[in-house]
């Protein structure tokens, strides 16, 4: 039997940051549909900007970074992967199961020591 | 019966002193749930400047957050917002 009901995960995306802006959107926006059309629902998206990588990556040294909260039945996230290591536009990605949607991207501080 | 309990005095030497100093772990005085992939800015204090992760042993951190913060470490490493290994 497979699990159905929807669970929130958090994905991040590494995109490729040689690509021009028109094929970075439309890269970003296969990622999304691939979601949506597996009766997904996206809840919130973070553009994080392009970031260095802290280590090159293929001939990749820069990567545009996304953040994005979704809700997807767990049985199609295999699929979902196999979609994402055939996409060449897409670095790296990585889909982690959470409790809440981070509505910013901001950290609590640690306290200095004395 | 209560003033027959003595407080144990410890002794001035320097020494004890500083055995008696305790460390207190940074995430729970700071009141963290749990420690996050993305917060670089935290994670990077926890490791060496070649990118090892830094023992307990020499951050205080308590063993509940030392393991949530090795995962953390791991997985901003796979995303390469960390280095697994940095020249200096």
């Amino acid at each position: 039997m497979k699990n159905q009901t929807p669970k929130l995960y958090e994905g991040m995306y590494i995109l490729s940051a040689q690509l021009s802006e028109d094929a970075k959107a439309k890269a970003f926006e296969k990622i999304k549909v691939g979601i949506t059309e597996k009766q997904g629902k996206i809840l919130k998206v973070h553009d994080q900007g392009k970031r260095k990588l802290a280590y090159a990556i293929g001939s990749h040294n820069d990567g545009h970074y996304y953040l994005m909260y979704f809700e997807i039945p767990p049985s199609v996230m295999e699929d979902l992967w196999g979609e994402y290591r055939l996409n060449e536009d897409l670095i790296r990605f990585m889909t982690i199961r959470t409790d809440k949607v981070l509505e910013k991207i901001e950290f609590k501080q640690l306290v200095t020591e004395q | 019966m209560a003033q027959l309990v003595q407080r144990k005095r410890y002794s001035q030497d320097p020494l004890d002193a500083k055995k008696r100093t305790k460390k207190r772990c940074p995430f729970q005085s700071a009141g963290f749930r749990d420690i996050d992939y993305k917060d670089i800015e935290t994670l990077s204090k926890f490791i060496t400047e070649r990118g090892k992760i830094l023992p307990r042993r020499i951050t205080g951190v308590s063993s509940h957050f030392q393991r949530r913060l090795a995962l953390a470490i791991k997985r901003a490493r796979y995303m390469a917002l960390l280095p697994f290994y940095s020249h200096m």
